[in-house]
């Protein structure tokens, strides 16, 4: 059963679904429940590790889900066209384990098939344009997986160390980098430096690495960024970041994650999964992000606003006149509530009288 | 006058010398030097906003926003994993987490090897590194009794100078890891207020340099 606050006029998460389906995404639902196997294979591809689990009626054990992407996948068939999907989901989390679970609200999409370059442009797009619905300042941080790997591959850093450099970008801890000890020369060390901290708009950034001493496989990757620049170069908001990191068994190319201004963790999430998708046995590639919309309470703190737009006191009504009046105004996208007398703390920002047939302020 | 930068820094000892730090990069708040009860000191013609908090609280609140950057010790870094930039080693607060123990301690390798410590996550990792089992006891404070009183056969700790140790009869039998402040910024913040935490950091990272 859907939070009918949730679909009051204009919320976050309306305008969200709104865009999506503007841009031909259809409505994906999902149950509470999935097999718990499903999690069990791909634990890692979930964010905390704790999964809420039960036996059901025919000893199956489920779990209430824990993420959305997976079961998208797993229960999407993958033809010749690309198959666009947008939801609105709880999913039953522990972040952070000494707080116990959570139920978190997202909305997102999921772009699943032969993925071109369009496709990848008009995911990224539409996570800024997502953000720029919830705040009028965000910042889209985009990077490509391939860049730093492909960086300690032409550098020949032995693969037993990327993950603790990659770890390092990460925090954009660079003082710890220990080159001689893991295989980078004073030169690799200042470019990957460079690399961690370069921050600027997507396409100037894109300007910068080309500047580097890159190798063959970063440039790679590269070029495929070079190419995505050029096609989001009329969309604000979007700023390259090599530092973000993501699990490479599932993700590959592409990374977002997204940030509005007063809220301390990222808001939006995603990337190209087409690892997870193989994981599960299909030959597709797929693009997708959730926007956390429990995270947009941080966006109105204080005092909420008004209760009801009209307050209506009913002071002798004629039922059907004031009921006529009531629906005029619901009707012209005000909230309104009748009552005998202003209940206690009840918020409005008028106040109607309605006696007999009339009504005065 | 844009949004002040807020920040974190912890109380105590260590919170002296880093305030000493920032007012000779520049960003000094007079009344830091008479704080009477006060918790918040604002300096807006600095651009910054101090607040002094329990040191392992550092990290808490700027990984929570509640402060944009902030100094927090590494040892507190790897034992809770804030999501937070470590921009820069402050060289700082300088000590070691050690596995301490007696004198005479030697580990057969047999069996489960109790650890006393505060330290569990950080505890965990060294040991699983070395392939070895452990009983891990989380104490939070006057570890150096454990091994003492026999509770455990040795401790993880941060060590200073190893005064403590020395009276206690304990002696540090392997150094795990250099520990010292770090510079930390809140993800968001560093992006928002991308011109002012990033100045902060150089100036910091200039003060530094000149010490050396």
């Amino acid at each position: 059963m859907e939070n009918p606050a949730l679909f009051a006029a204009d919320t976050p998460k309306r305008r969200l679904l709104a865009l999506y389906e503007k841009h031909g995404y259809a409505r994906y639902r999902v149950g509470r429940f999935e097999e718990y196997d499903l999690y069990a294979k791909n634990r890692s591809f979930i964010t905390g590790s704790a999964i809420l689990t039960f036996t059901d009626t025919d000893g199956r054990l489920m779990a209430l889900k824990p993420d959305v992407t997976l079961s998208v996948i797993k229960n999407t068939p993958v033809g010749e066209s690309l198959r666009k999907l947008y939801y609105a989901e709880s999913v039953f989390r522990a972040p952070d384990p000494e707080s116990g679970f959570a139920e978190i609200q997202q909305a997102g999409l999921e772009c699943i098939g032969k993925l071109d370059e369009y496709s990848v442009a008009e995911i990224v797009s539409l996570a800024a344009e997502s953000l720029g619905l919830l705040a009028s300042a965000y910042i889209l941080d985009v990077t490509h997986l391939g860049l730093l790997r492909g960086f300690f591959a032409d550098e020949g850093i032995p693969e037993a160390h990327w993950d603790k450099l990659l770890t390092l970008a990460e925090a954009k801890n660079t003082h710890e980098v220990r080159g001689d000890a893991w295989g980078l020369s004073d030169t690799s060390a200042e470019t990957f430096r460079r690399l961690v901290h370069l921050r600027a708009p997507l396409e100037e950034g894109v300007r910068e690495l080309s500047a580097l001493p890159l190798g063959p496989r970063a440039a790679d990757a590269l070029s495929e960024l070079a190419s995505l620049a050029v096609a989001l170069r009329e969309v604000p908001g979007i700023w390259l970041d090599l530092s973000l990191k993501a699990d490479t068994r599932y993700y590959n190319g592409v990374v977002l994650r997204g940030y509005l201004p007063g809220v301390p963790s990222a808001v939006l999430s995603g990337g190209r999964y087409d690892g997870l998708v193989r994981r599960l046995g299909r030959d597709a590639g797929a693009m997708g992000f959730a926007v956390y919309l429990n995270l947009l309470d941080r966006l109105a703190p204080g005092r909420p606003g008004p209760d009801a737009d009209v307050l209506i006191l009913d002071e002798g009504a004629d039922s059907a006149a004031l009921l006529r009046y009531v629906r005029e105004l619901t009707a012209s996208g005000a909230r309104v509530r009748v009552d005998r007398a202003v209940p206690e703390g009840f918020r409005y920002t008028r106040l109607v009288r309605f006696q007999g047939g009339e009504a005065r302020e | 006058m844009s949004e002040l930068l807020n920040v974190a820094l912890p109380k105590g000892r260590l919170g002296d010398k880093v305030y000493g730090l920032f007012e000779k990069a520049g960003y000094g708040c007079p009344d830091v030097l008479d704080p009477g009860r006060r918790l918040v000191f604002e300096s807006p013609e600095r651009g910054v906003r101090y607040f002094f908090v329990k040191p392992s609280d550092v990290a808490i609140y700027v990984e929570r926003g509640a402060a944009d950057v902030g100094v927090a010790g590494k040892d507190i870094l790897l034992e809770y994993r804030p999501d937070v930039y470590e921009l820069l080693d402050l060289g700082l607060g300088r000590c070691r987490m050690c596995v301490c123990g007696k004198p005479d301690h030697a580990d057969s390798g047999e069996g489960s090897l109790r650890v006393a410590t505060k330290f569990t996550r950080i505890t965990r990792d060294y040991y699983a590194s070395q392939g070895r089992s452990v009983d891990l006891i989380h104490l939070n404070g006057s570890i150096e009794l454990a091994p003492i009183l026999g509770l455990s056969d040795v401790i993880v700790d941060i060590v200073e100078t190893g005064a403590t140790l020395r009276e206690n009869g304990l002696a540090v039998l392997t150094e795990i890891l250099p520990v010292s402040a770090r510079f930390i910024a809140n993800k968001p913040s560093y992006k928002f207020k991308y011109e002012a935490v990033t100045a902060l950091a150089r100036r910091l990272s200039d003060c530094i340099e000149e010490k050396l």
